[in-house]
């Protein structure tokens, strides 16, 4: 029994991660109809980053997070403005395709700068993990876990309450009409790139320091992928709890199958509800009136 | 008080199909003008030329000028546009499906201050209170009739001078239809509102308008006063369907004064 429960654990812990990568992906698509397949080398930029900071500095938590708060708002304000906004007016897919040759460059300038090994993030210290009901828990990854959740009731409230929020979604239904209502839609996109970006840097920043520092990092946002379909990639918090989901999924195939199995089975998930849900667990039915 | 005026506005769609040339028309303030014509006679792609929302569809402005209150709007963004006081009820309603109505009608005040706008809504409310029951519910699940109050309070949240609707008439009941126009010539007192109205119902847009402009091909080919319009026999026998068959008329006859008028004008 605290076998499986510390398997469900691990599995909550790496879900909460996918969930956050997850939303990222999600908040753009719904916008913009564009996947952004460079969502987890975003989240493995901002975390160097702050990595870089946190090594010229006494690494301050404090410090740290101003870090990765301010080089996210940058990286997510610059991709708008330089790859995203020139390609305005192209087909959707041209964009998908940039968003590839963003994540190839970002892994390839990140290698340059920070070299192809992993570190350990300054200033995380090897804490004793503390055991309730037989599983072990570290202390970090309770602040992931919640972490996770603020963000999860921030940004459910953003889109449910906030004018802005609501325009996001308004411009997922009908792009052309939440122009006719005074949104910018330029302004709009960028405020998505800017709160993915963020959301991705704090991910990286948690994993940065439960795990280490490197160019792995990068393939956690191609893990996430399939809790974005699983939510339905138009939903936000669809796809963070689809992200906790595709996590437990995974640990228990590792622990239970084998742990070479552990990668591909998310993506046998999808698979079977794709099958039976072809719009994800949480995304929109297109409504029709007959 | 802001007027709208179209001088000569030449509109071509991807540089090659031209949907409106030569069409000049005036608004004035609080005057309902009404557009018709027959499909694809380019009466939306007059109205998207106005909301400046023709770069999805690739159109542009080749020739003449769109001025709003004696500001060019050609080159002007959608949302400066919405701000400067212009709102448009899009055909089809087009409402936000999966939205509250609420929220719909919220996303119409996007331009307001966030003080302004839960007192607008209360006041969009008031004109139409057959919402309030129906608030929190999601707008594609509305009738039809339901969902066109949503769009044009939708549209009234930004407080526009000017209103355009675009066939409002479109796929509703006789007797909704009836209502809608109804309540277009009260917000027109009550609001102080221009109101530029498209419709294919050419007899009930007269009726409530001051003016009319018939588009053929995207050519102005008649205009006049709302009576003159509903009088003429040329507009009754071509869009309100009375029969005239003894002495049958060709449209081209019509069309060809048309044409000489503007070379002497």
């Amino acid at each position: 029994m605290s076998y499986f429960l510390n398997l469900v654990f691990a599995g909550l812990a790496v879900g909460a991660l996918y969930g956050l990568l997850a939303m990222g992906y999600a908040i753009i698509f719904k916008v913009s109809r564009v996947v952004n397949f460079a969502q987890g080398e975003i989240m493995m930029l901002i975390a160097y980053m702050a990595y870089s900071v946190a090594l010229r500095t006494d690494g301050s938590a404090l410090l740290v997070v101003l870090a990765v708060l301010v080089s996210s708002v940058a990286v997510g304000f610059l991709i708008e403005r330089f790859v995203v906004r020139p390609m305005l007016g192209q087909p959707v897919f041209s964009l998908v395709m940039m968003t590839i040759a963003l994540a190839i460059l970002i892994r390839s300038v990140a290698a340059l700068i920070w070299g192809n090994y992993p570190y350990r993030f300054p200033g995380a210290e090897t804490v004793q993990p503390f055991v309730i009901a037989g599983v072990y828990i570290q202390p970090l990854q309770m602040v992931l876990l919640a972490v996770y959740g603020a963000i999860c009731v921030a940004v459910w409230a953003f889109l449910r309450f906030n004018i802005v929020g609501i325009a996001m979604r308004a411009t997922a239904s009908d792009a052309t009409v939440s122009m006719l209502m005074g949104v910018s839609v330029t302004r709009l996109y960028r405020t998505a790139w800017v709160v993915s970006a963020l959301i991705a840097g704090i991910a990286g920043i948690l994993f940065a320091n439960i795990n280490h520092i490197g160019p792995d990092m990068a393939h956690i946002g191609i893990r996430a992928f399939p809790a974005t379909i699983l939510g339905g990639l138009d939903s936000v918090i669809g796809s963070a709890v689809a992200g906790l989901i595709i996590g437990v999924v995974e640990s228990l195939t590792g622990g239970y199958v084998a742990a070479t199995y552990k990668e591909i089975a998310g993506f046998v998930v999808i698979l079977f509800v794709l099958m039976i849900r072809p719009y994800g667990l949480f995304g929109q039915r297109n409504i029709e009136r007959v | 008080m802001a007027e709208l005026s179209v001088i000569n506005a030449q509109i071509f769609y991807d540089r090659t199909v031209e949907a409106i040339r030569d069409v000049s028309l005036t608004v004035a303030p609080g005057e309902i003008v009404c557009l018709l014509g027959a499909n694809g006679a380019g009466k939306s792609t007059l109205l998207k030329a106005i909301s400046g929302i023709m770069g999805p569809e690739r159109g542009l402005l080749t020739k003449g000028s769109l001025n709003f209150g004696g500001v060019s709007l050609a080159g002007m963004a959608s949302e400066q546009i919405v701000r400067a006081g212009i709102s448009q009820v899009p055909e089809g309603r087009r409402l936000f499906v999966d939205l509250t109505v609420e929220e719909n009608i919220l996303m119409g005040g996007f331009t307001l201050p966030a003080a302004e706008r839960g007192q607008r809504l209360a006041e969009i409310y008031q004109i139409f209170p057959d919402l309030v029951p129906h608030r929190t519910r999601v707008a594609g699940y509305l009738s039809g009739g339901q969902q066109q109050m949503v769009a044009i309070g939708r549209a009234l949240m930004a407080r526009p001078k000017l209103l355009m609707l675009d066939e409002p008439s479109l796929g509703l009941a006789p007797k909704i239809v009836a209502t809608i126009f109804e309540t277009i010539a009260v917000l027109r007192k009550a609001e102080g509102l221009s109101i530029l109205l498209v419709e294919q119902n050419a007899r009930i847009a007269l009726e409530v308008s001051d003016k009319g402009y018939v588009l053929e091909r995207g050519r102005v080919v008649f205009d006049g006063d709302a009576r003159t319009l509903l009088d003429s026999p040329e507009i009754q026998e071509f869009y309100l369907g009375m029969d005239r068959s003894d002495d049958r008329k060709s449209f081209r006859d019509l069309k060809h004064y048309r044409r000489r008028k503007r070379w002497l004008s």
